[in-house]
């Protein structure tokens, strides 16, 4: 696009130009920021044409290198200090729309070509973004006035006073309560903590009920419940058939975590390499589920290595939207065309998730067992067996086998069939056979494999690089009646990595579409170690007891060892049939580099993650800590802390936060979060006055407290509070609380809603089962997503569906029968009960017309059921009543006090 | 004038008309300071990127109605689809050819390189289980297994070579519907109201109907919001239980006491709006008072049993039932109150040959009866009531069958059936500015693979777009740093079957 211009349109180019420059000369001022200033205008005018993926002229604003280096042209489009040399600037002025730029845009303003043509002057300096740049210890303004509880305060004061605004004063108690409740453990506080704090007039009234708070295990339930949102939580595998997975014991892994206020470095670390941790526990291992959440195809003829790799990418990008606030999504494909991240960078980053031993597999290996009972005593009589008479590798190695059944390689791996297929088992029919590339045979003396035949009398051949090739091993193969069983054959030695090749025999097959042989796994090692030792019989005994043994098993992820590592390639325009070149696990460029001593796998990008020299991690939790309680972020866009999320509303109140969060509070979120709810300006009160709807209504300000919609777990979990019919049981299995019938109807799937038993139905929401194709319908309706990847942040709605859900859903019918129970209960007059019923909900008393607009309808319903005695019984559904009238009219009453606009959100 | 010069007035003052209301209550919203506060909120609460101009997400109305780019032919959208993949061999694609290599074994240039969902080893070739003969002025080829279809033919535009490169039901159904195979993207459906709103306020924008006793394959993401706000994710009506959740009053409340209580509420949230003067309060009010009013009307827009009996003959309904011709007696029900997008949905058409019921010359056949009436009907009733110039009916899968008869492992199946097959297929598409009587599109003799005509699932979407008035280009969302459209970064509007 670069033409030769005329000499008219540069003669007239150069006196604009010399123009402008003059101006700048006569109005000098503070240098040009490029963060804050120059940035802005290249993103929002230059860099669709000038950037990642385009390079219009050869010309690439992304990189400092790019934007300096010669054009198509073959000279540089920015010559420092020159703006009336740099071409950049000459094409700002032109008037020819087909040399101006932007092209076939809008012309820049006076005002940005100005900042441009200075910041050129002023050197052209460049900068990185700040989320980029590392978190410095914060300088906090120096503000002294009596609103200011502590340090985040005074930032805010700081910005309001140059804003000319006030913030507002602070909420009454009963606000405060219901708030910080809410806010801290997704609940409102028990009947002891509340009346405790209302009752308390210290200074430290409000302190201690957040500490009461924190220490509650409902605390944990209610940022686990968050967490869940990020880790894409789910009770089932996705796509068509969305089987059921048992990943359940990731959900309590998190509850503790919260609960015991694990550090949040050391929170990630074992999610994301816990694995890799030296004797990794069993909650080590369950902590790395959070990767394992991500979907599995079990649909026939689906390439498992597409869908193992689609999962990889995966949790490349919810590592980074989640942990650090960046969508990375885009280089997936090419390099990032805003923010500075390349191409290969990402494959880079991905080559540290590529190495697991996941494979879509549709039994999810690698699991985790956990054994019970009687299995449990043997796992742990073995475990000890093994450390006493094992050298420390082999019981380690055995160990971990009887935890994780790996090292093995799962069957559906066999290709090349003829008179066989793979599903997800390996099967050979009769002269059946079929190959298993890669196997490292170097050093390996046994062969581990898990089958089934219903035929006697097989004979499975195993031959060395080609069916014509050496036979290594004939191994007889028993009738097991159709179940799987486990078997060893010894190997002989052999060096290196070989494609093996499998036939299978028998002369009792009569049919030629018989199965002869379902292959499950293979493992190939060497023969369990201490035959010599005592105790040997009954250990060998133990661990081939507890291969057959149930278990409780949690998908997990587990490093790839040496003979089955995986190579990383970058894939071309994201495609991953097209690869490129190889790479090795890093990190990008523009961050500071892995510590020195971390190795190049999970476990040294978890390093990575946690050190304080990572710019993103501790600033996206803290900005999502804050968005928790004040309904938007100080960057709204949670997803993108880069330069095309928005802008912060206080950006050195990010900082500090992010700087107290590491080295003060040392990586504690109750103390994060203790800091910002004790501040001034949490606890305001959440009153829009005419001049803040005016000056900001989007309380970006926080010139108010926060007020916004309560999400659909709180909603549901307040209600069934209030009710009393919330149950306290913790952990375990997720639950199916009353939902219509005709929700769930997968293909090929036979499971069915069962509706949970007792205090089962009326559990938090968090332990309700999620399908991913068809979510409990109140939790869509209130914006919960389907979780099919990582939520990063709900968007609220507002919506008609909404009403329908808590007005008339059946749950919401029995938690209104349930309120209003409790409020008939009340001695006294109508207004009495609704009085202590509202009191209940809001923890202050209602205001007249409030209550007499509800103590108006309960006189028209109960007159309404005097005469209708029949809808009255079915409505409040309770035999033991002698007349349902009165409680049905309270019933009706109850459903509207939970449907009120102040329950539905905060205050 | 003639009767489409009329119609496309109409149009253009609907267009206008939206327009003028559209402004209106923004500038309405301007003026007012509680409006004000309201927008304000609004896309406080929305979240949505305010950075980007083109977002047309207003939390305060998120459904309003909204004129399209440029003036479409079509207002709404009827989309049929087929969950399982019917088999284009025994329906739209006359292969005469194919009968005399019936039973031979395929030939290995047609296997090489090639993946099947269930075929392995040699298949055998499979004749066309059904005759063909021509119908209409058009002379279109239709199987016997479509008699009322081929009656009104001439309405029909059918793309005879239509392809996908997904080969398993659940990411070929999201591709047609989503544009990726993968799960998070939104639906074509919400698209749709995202970008026109509704026009019936008391329904929802986007309505689903499923029959056949399973959801699709790639479940309730095929009609999700994805990363638009979950308000334009397909409302799943229902024909058992409440025809949408939560619409019924609860046992033993009736229609008086419910409005009682939702002026309860109301009065309450008024105080709470003193109280706080917060704008979303009012935003609530009028959600509760709309929640009444769909409570009132949805019932009767989904009860079929008022439609007269010509209508049941015609379509051949069965009020009560959960079938496939009532929910598409329904669809029309829905698109004439003014609902944007109706997406059907029937199950079982995966004729691989593994029982009578999954036979390509027995429960193809079946199937085929029980569409074939309803979808001919839907056509002529459209047509009789004016609607059919502005409703766009799409019939279609998410991938065709192989001319050869599945042989799953290797083995011979009980019945005559056939595998997956993206490579060709057969889609129609007739109403909304659609040419009638047409044929797109070119297979080889056996329908194995395509000759001319080419239509990507892309192509598809962008057509459809085209036809309610926006570029499939154009209509882009900004999520995750990214401008995203329905037709990712291909599609061509298939301007052949445009009248």
């Amino acid at each position: 696009m670069f033409l030769q211009p005329s000499k008219k349109l540069f003669y007239s180019s150069a006196v604009l130009i010399v123009l402008a420059i003059t101006a700048v000369v006569i109005y000098p001022s503070d240098p040009i920021d490029y963060n804050t200033e120059v940035k802005p205008i290249l993103n929002k005018k230059c860099i669709t044409c000038h950037g990642g993926v385009k390079q219009e002229g050869g010309f690439s604003l992304l990189f400092e290198e790019e934007a300096f280096a010669p054009t198509k042209s073959g000279k540089p489009a920015i010559i420092k200090y020159k703006p009336e040399e740099s071409e950049l600037i000459r094409r700002l002025h032109l008037t020819d729309p087909e040399e101006r730029m932007p092209y076939k845009h809008d012309p820049l303003s006076k005002e940005e070509i100005k900042i441009l043509t200075t910041w050129i002057k002023e050197g052209a300096k460049w900068g990185s973004h700040w989320a980029y740049q590392k978190v410095k210890e914060p300088d906090v303004p120096s503000i002294d006035d009596d609103w200011v509880n502590n340090n985040i305060d005074k930032y805010i004061l700081e910005k309001l006073e140059t804003e000319k605004l006030s913030p507002s004063k602070e909420a009454d108690k009963a606000t405060l309560l219901r708030r910080v409740s809410l806010d801290l453990t997704g609940l409102p506080a028990n009947k002891k903590i509340a009346a405790k704090y209302l009752n308390d007039n210290s200074d430290k009234a409000y302190e201690n009920l957040v500490n009461d708070l924190m220490a509650s295990p409902a605390y944990g339930e209610k940022w686990a419940a968050l967490w869940l949102d990020l880790a894409r939580y789910a009770d089932t595998k996705g796509f068509e058939a969305d089987r059921s997975r048992n990943i359940y014991k990731y959900r309590d892994w998190l509850i503790d975590a919260f609960n015991k206020d694990k550090p949040y470095n050391d929170f990630l670390i074992e999610q994301i390499a816990g694995d890799l941790l030296p004797n990794p526990t069993d909650a080590n291992y369950i902590a790395t589920a959070f990767h394992r959440n991500t979907m599995n195809n079990d649909e026939g003829g689906t390439d498992n290595e597409e869908y193992r790799t689609a999962a990889v990418l995966d949790r490349v990008n919810t590592t980074w939207s989640a942990v650090m606030g960046t969508s990375f999504n885009c280089v997936q494909c090419h390099s990032h065309p805003y923010d500075p991240f390349k191409h290969d960078e990402y494959y880079k980053f991905m080559a540290f998730f590529n190495n697991t031993r996941d494979e879509d597999s549709p039994f999810e290996n690698p699991v985790l067992r956990q054994y019970q009972g009687a299995d449990n005593v043997k796992f742990e009589s073995l475990k000890k067996w093994l450390a006493k008479n094992a050298d420390p590798a082999a019981a380690n190695y055995w160990t971990t086998f009887i935890r994780t059944l790996q090292p093995s390689i799962n069957a559906f791996q066999c290709d090349k069939f003829v008179d066989g297929a793979n599903g997800w088992y390996a099967t050979l029919r009769n002269n059946g056979t079929c190959n298993l590339k890669d196997v490292v045979l170097t050093g390996k003396s046994e062969l581990l494999f898990k089958y089934a035949s219903s035929v006697d009398k097989g004979m499975w051949r195993i031959y060395l690089d080609s069916l014509n090739g050496k036979l290594i091993k004939e191994v007889p193969i028993k009738n097991t009646g159709g179940g799987f069983v486990h078997e060893r054959t010894s190997l002989p030695s052999i060096q290196g990595k070989h494609t093996l090749y499998f036939k299978y025999y028998s002369p009792k097959i009569k049919n030629n579409t018989d199965n002869g042989i379902l292959f499950e796994w293979f493992s190939f090692g060497n023969p369990f170690p201490g035959k010599e030792k005592p105790g040997f019989d009954s250990a060998y005994k133990y661990f081939n007891d507890l291969l057959m043994a149930g278990a409780e098993t949690t998908p997990i992820m587990m490093e790839a060892n040496q003979d089955l590592s995986r190579t990383t390639h970058v894939f071309e325009r994201g495609s991953w049939l097209s690869k490129g070149k190889e790479v090795t696990p890093d990190v990008p460029g523009i961050l500071p580099s892995l510590p020195k001593n971390a190795p190049k796998n999970r476990m040294g990008l978890a390093m990575w993650l946690t050190s304080t020299n990572n710019p993103l991690v501790a600033r996206t939790l803290v900005n999502r800590l804050w968005e928790q309680l004040f309904g938007s972020g100080i960057v709204e866009t949670l997803e993108d802390l880069g330069t095309q999320g928005l802008s912060p509303t206080h950006q050195t109140l990010l900082d500090y936060l992010a700087w107290q969060h590491m080295h003060t509070h040392n990586w504690s979120i109750k103390k994060t979060l203790k800091e910002i709810v004790l501040s001034a300006t949490y606890k305001q009160q959440s009153i829009f006055t005419k001049e803040l709807l005016k000056k900001d209504p989007y309380n970006k300000l926080y010139a108010r407290g926060p007020r916004v919609r309560l999400s659909a777990e709180q909603i549901r979990d307040q209600t069934l509070a209030v009710s009393s019919l919330l149950s306290p049981k913790m952990y375990g299995k997720s639950v199916m609380p009353y939902q219509p019938d005709g929700i769930w109807r997968s293909p090929y799937n036979g499971d069915t809603w069962k509706l949970s038993e007792g205090e089962d139905q009326y559990r938090r929401s968090l332990y309700t089962y999620f399908k991913r194709t068809a979510p409990y319908p109140s939790m869509i309706t209130f914006d919960g997503g389907a979780r099919e990847v990582c939520v990063i942040r709900r968007i609220r709605t507002n919506t008609p569906l909404q009403a329908l859900t808590s007005l008339n859903d059946s749950s919401y019918i029995i938690m209104a029968r349930s309120f209003a129970k409790s409020m008939e209960n009340v001695k006294g007059p109508i207004e009495a009960k609704i009085k202590t019923g509202y009191e209940q909900m809001m923890y202050k008393p209602i205001s007249a017309n409030k209550l007499n607009a509800l103590t108006s309808l309960y006189q028209s319903s109960l007159s309404k059921y005097q005469s209708n005695k029949k809808a009255a019984n079915i409505l409040v559904s309770d035999s033991t009543l002698a007349s349902p009238t009165n409680r049905a009219a309270l019933v009706v009453v109850a459903n509207a006090m939970l449907n009120l606009d102040e329950w539905l959100n905060k205050n | 004038m003639t009767q489409k010069e009329l119609h496309n007035q109409r149009l253009v003052k609907e267009a206008q008309k939206a327009v003028m209301q559209q402004h209106t209550r923004r500038h309405f919203i301007k003026e007012s300071a509680m409006g004000f506060g309201a927008l304000a909120l609004g896309s406080l609460l929305g979240g949505c990127n305010t950075s980007s101009s083109a977002n047309l997400f207003d939390a305060t109305n998120p459904l309003a109605p909204k004129a399209p780019p440029f003036l479409g032919k079509a207002k709404s959208v009827i989309y049929l689809h087929m969950a399982g993949a019917p088999s284009q061999l025994e329906m739209f694609s006359y292969k005469p050819e194919l009968a005399k290599l019936d039973g031979l074994d395929c030939p290995p240039s047609l296997l090489n390189g090639k993946k099947f969902a269930f075929i392995r080893g040699v298949p055998k070739m499979l004749g066309p289980q059904a005759s063909f003969k021509q119908y209409g002025e058009s002379g279109i080829w239709l199987s016997e297994n479509l008699p009322h279809l081929s009656t009104v033919i001439d309405d029909v535009a059918v793309l005879q070579a239509v392809t996908t490169d997904q080969f398993n039901h659940a990411p070929a159904q999201l591709l047609m519907h989503t544009g990726t195979p993968r799960l998070g993207r939104p639906s074509m459906g919400s698209w749709v109201t995202y970008g026109l709103g509704s026009e019936n306020k008391n329904l929802p924008g986007f309505v689903v109907l499923t029959s056949g006793g399973n959801n699709p394959d790639a479940g309730k993401s095929v009609w999700g919001s994805g990363f638009l706000p979950s308000v334009y994710q397909g409302v799943q009506c229902r024909s058992e239980g409440d025809p949408v959740l939560f619409i019924k009053d609860p046992a033993g409340m009736d229609r008086d006491i419910r409005k009682a209580s939702i002026d309860a509420i109301n009065k309450v949230n008024e105080e709470s709006y003193t109280e706080y003067q917060d704008p979303e309060t009012l935003s609530r009010i009028s959600q509760y008072e709309l929640a009444y009013k769909m409570q009132i009307s949805v019932p009767g827009v989904m009860d079929i049993s008022t439609e007269p009996d010509y209508i049941h003959e015609m379509y051949g309904t069965r009020p009560g039932e959960s079938c496939f011709a009532n929910n598409v007696l329904l669809a029309r029900k829905l698109v004439e109150k003014g609902v944007r997008f109706v997406q059907l949905f029937d199950w079982g058409w995966d004729t691989h040959g593994d029982s009578a019921g999954n036979a390509v010359d027995i429960g193809l056949k079946n199937k085929c009866r029980k569409i074939d009436r309803p979808i001919t009907a839907l056509l002529q009733d459209l047509k009789q009531r004016g609607l059919l110039d502005e409703t766009l009916v799409v019939w279609g899968s998410e991938f065709g069958r192989t001319p050869m008869q599945e042989n799953r492992e290797g083995k011979t199946m009980p019945f005559k059936g056939r595998d997956h097959h993206g490579e060709a297929f057969s889609m129609w598409m007739a109403g909304g500015g659609i040419k009638g009587g047409t044929t797109y599109g070119e297979t080889d003799e056996i329908g194995y693979n395509i000759v001319n005509g080419k239509v990507e699932t892309f192509d598809i979407q962008a057509t459809i777009l085209n036809q309610l008035g926006f570029d499939h280009e154009k209509f882009t969302y900004e999520s995750q740093g990214r401008n995203f459209r329905l037709t990712d970064l291909s599609g061509k509007v298939i301007h052949d079957i445009i009248a």
